[in-house]
């Protein structure tokens, strides 16, 4: 079975952040690049740019993990991952708000909301889009989408290396 | 190979067949993710700390500049840039006026009447035309040149008496237009000005001076030099190429400076150089606003020149026709992706002033008293570019465009045509057979659907409704090449006005010519304004740049918007990451001018929302 996954290249970054703006679009009640509210402070992208230890910028967002820290941590069962796309997904409505995702998570990519700080926030890869928008608003490459085999796949073991099968 | 559509489809399907040859219809794809930040506004790169860009986690710049701040600043400094354009244009054709008027030319002026008539306007002494000529320029240069502490002088006696009022008022008369341009500059620099209503207030003052000015004295200082807009039926489109005849391609906006080629392309002697290449003689093809100015004009222009083939994006594609053998430019919209095209093609490039100088043309300082010389060059470049090119490039210039535009539409003739008045049209207005008036003006885009999608499907949906339309801009060269511009698009109207265009002979769709036309568009309101003894902003009349695309259009936009009038745009002018900028422009305006900002990037919608405007006037009037 293949799954889509976000597939980073972070020597492409160029530190626009256009993936963060399209991530706060696609959240906001116009889902408009043009039209969303960029001073919202109750606002939040998914998705984040962070320099490295060499000052160089690198995307990060939810690695959609096969063995998730956040689920495994979750109390009220609002992080399932979900058998059928192999994603994390986090049901808002279930959420409690104790924070264990926020804390369990080994690379800080689900946050309390910036709102009302009730319930925790992470990448939905964009639920109902093919294509994720920060996907599509990378302008040079660092960010894609792939197509990988699912861990839960029986047989051939996999490994990437830069986004080719091997 | 995927590439941009066009609301004109034989040019778009003669670009799809041209797989050869890359256009800028060709790069759309390629360009199509943006900027979120630049598209709002928010990205800031005036000082080495930056560029900073606006987030919900980093809600100032580092200097400490909100959104606002940024996008007022930006906002203003593509206004002036805009202004400068225009200004630069005027400061040009005033100066080839005074070069008349002192004798230094052989060239002689066509409408001295109206120059009489302006002299008489502004007060404009001399005893001779010549005399005239040279004062009037003065006047018009010494404004332009004065200290932002001086008023401009001529603004009192060029505005409509209500808009002065209300400008005064509102303290945005405008000083010096260069000082203007310059102190905008100023302002919007590093830890300078963060106030952005003192920068709207700006923008609006140097709207005031780009439409008075850039616009509408470039437009009767051309008239008096090369004559005044005639109505009259023009071929328009690609097919008014004759492959036989060495083609000089013009593009830019200054008639005062590409104007010479007409007399002297037609000589005798420039006949016998075209014949002893093997060509016809000389024609001068018409690109961009510059040849929408020589359409306008065309009753004066004489045969040589070969009528207007569209609008900006349209210039990549004339030239791979093959059958352009030079490309003359003076100003934008000179894409530089005719570069690649003229190398193609073996197309020689000429540039009568540096501010359109492109890579790979040969730049003729432009002097109205070398104009034979540089005509001289010109034509021998033409002829050997003729000779040279023609054995070796194929050509094939598409079946395009239409016969029958109705052309040469100005504030005068189209008085002059109602019968001395505008009562006539205020009449059909009143009766609701006319529901009112939208100007669709400036540029062409690749955005807002394709090349010329939003303007055309906007057009025919405002049409439909009985409203009549007003063209200025790269919007005519779109309209007048899908047809709308001919006669027979009565049929496209709705049936009010299908009746009167058919009775009429007119088309429901005006041409005016070219962006600088906007300026004659302000006269006709203010005509029509000054008939009823109303104020601008009272007249069921909308104003609409669907798809502009650069800084001038935003000069332009802060005329209208001085002005008093709604003005629509398909694509923000990158503002609206700040909410006070957005508010103020979209909103706020309408109670210190009357005009307002109307973004809406869907043609129904965006119809509705002209209608209710044009609608809202009309109750306003009691109509």
């Amino acid at each position: 079975m293949m799954m889509k996954r976000i597939f980073i290249k972070p020597e492409l970054c160029e530190g626009c952040k256009n993936c963060q703006v399209a991530c706060l679009a696609e959240h906001s009640p116009s889902r408009s690049v043009w039209f969303v509210n960029l001073s919202d402070q109750s606002s939040q992208p998914r998705n984040y740019v962070e320099l490295n230890n060499e000052g160089r910028p690198v995307p990060l967002s939810c690695r959609q993990c096969d063995e998730p820290e956040c689920v495994s941590a979750c109390v009220s069962g609002a992080l399932q991952r979900d058998p059928a796309t192999c994603l994390v997904v986090h049901n808002q409505k279930q959420c409690a708000g104790c924070w264990m995702c926020v804390m369990s998570c080994p690379y800080g990519m689900i946050l309390p909301d910036a709102r009302e700080s009730k319930i925790a926030v992470k990448c939905d890869f964009c639920a109902d889009r093919g294509t994720p928008r920060c996907v599509e608003a990378c302008p040079t490459g660092a960010i894609s989408l792939i197509e990988a085999p699912s861990p839960d796949t029986d047989g051939e073991y996999y490994v990437l290396t830069g986004g080719e099968q091997q | 190979m995927s590439i941009c559509i066009s609301a004109d489809k034989i040019l778009y399907n003669f670009l799809a067949s041209k797989s050869d040859v890359e256009t800028s219809f060709n790069r759309v794809p390629d360009q199509a993710v943006k900027c979120g930040f630049g598209m709002q506004g928010v990205c800031c790169r005036l000082c080495s700390n930056g560029p900073c860009r606006i987030t919900p986690k980093s809600p100032r710049g580092v200097c400490g500049a909100t959104p606002d701040t940024m996008v007022a600043r930006n906002f203003l400094r593509a206004v002036a840039a805009g202004a400068a354009c225009y200004l630069h244009i005027v400061e040009n054709a005033a100066v080839s006026l005074g070069e008349i008027g002192r004798g230094n030319s052989d060239l002689p002026l066509k409408g001295v009447s109206l120059l009489n008539e302006l002299a008489g306007r502004l007060g404009t002494t001399g005893s001779t035309e010549e005399e005239k000529a040279v004062n009037l320029s003065n006047m018009v240069l010494a404004d332009l040149y004065r200290p932002r502490s001086e008023k401009m002088r001529l603004v009192k006696k060029l505005a409509y008496g209500p808009r002065y009022e209300k400008w005064a008022g509102l303290g945005i008369l405008p000083g010096g237009a260069k000082s203007e341009v310059f102190d905008a500059l100023v302002k919007s620099g590093t830890n300078l000005s963060s106030d952005p209503a003192d920068m709207l207030l700006h923008s609006l003052r140097l709207g005031i001076a780009t439409g008075l000015y850039g616009l509408a004295m470039t437009n009767r200082i051309n008239d008096i030099i090369w004559g005044e807009p005639e109505i009259r039926l023009a071929k328009a489109g690609f097919g008014v190429v004759d492959p036989d005849y060495i083609n000089i391609m013009v593009t830019g906006h200054q008639q005062s400076l590409i104007g010479i080629l007409q007399d002297t392309l037609s000589s005798p002697a420039a006949e016998s150089i075209a014949e002893a290449s093997g060509a016809k003689g000389f024609k001068i093809v018409g690109s961009t606003c510059v040849g929408q100015d020589m359409q306008l004009r065309g009753a004066h222009c004489g045969d040589v020149f070969a009528g207007h083939t569209g609008n900006n994006f349209t210039s990549e594609a004339l030239i791979a026709t093959g059958a352009i053998d030079l490309v003359v430019s003076e100003f934008n919209c000179t894409l530089p992706g005719i570069e690649t095209v003229c190398d193609q093609m073996h197309v020689p490039q000429f540039c009568l002033d540096d501010v359109s100088k492109k890579q790979n043309a040969e730049y003729l300082p432009f002097n109205l008293k070398d104009r034979h010389i540089i005509a001289g060059k010109i034509i021998g470049a033409g002829a050997e570019s003729y000779a040279a090119r023609r054995k070796k490039i194929a050509i094939d210039v598409p079946v395009h465009g239409y016969d029958d535009v109705l052309t040469g539409l100005s504030e005068k003739t189209l008085k002059n045509f109602l019968g001395g008045s505008y009562k006539p049209l205020i009449d059909l207005i009143v009766a609701g057979k006319i529901k009112g008036i939208a100007a669709v003006v400036g540029c062409s885009n690749l955005a807002a659907g394709g090349h010329d999608v939003f303007t055309v499907g906007m057009t025919r949906e405002l049409i439909k409704r009985d409203i009549i339309i007003l063209s200025a801009g790269c919007t005519s060269g779109a309209l007048e090449n899908v047809g709308l511009m001919s006669p027979s698009a009565a049929e496209q109207a709705g049936p009010n006005l299908k009746e009167i265009c058919r009775q009429m002979g007119i088309p429901p769709v005006l041409n005016f010519g070219p962006c600088l036309a906007i300026g004659r568009l302000e006269e006709t309101a203010a005509d029509i304004a000054a008939e009823l003894g109303v104020d601008l902003p009272q007249l069921p009349l909308v104003l609409s740049a669907p798809q502009w695309l650069e800084e001038q259009a935003l000069a332009d936009g802060a005329f209208g918007l001085a002005l008093g009038l709604s003005l629509h745009l398909a694509i923000p002018p990158f503002i609206t990451g700040s909410e006070t900028v957005t508010r103020v422009l979209t909103a706020d305006l309408e109670q210190l001018t009357g005009g307002r900002v109307i973004v809406d990037g869907d043609i129904i919608s965006t119809v509705n929302q002209l209608e209710a405007v044009i609608n809202a006037k009309r109750s306003g009037l009691g109509l």
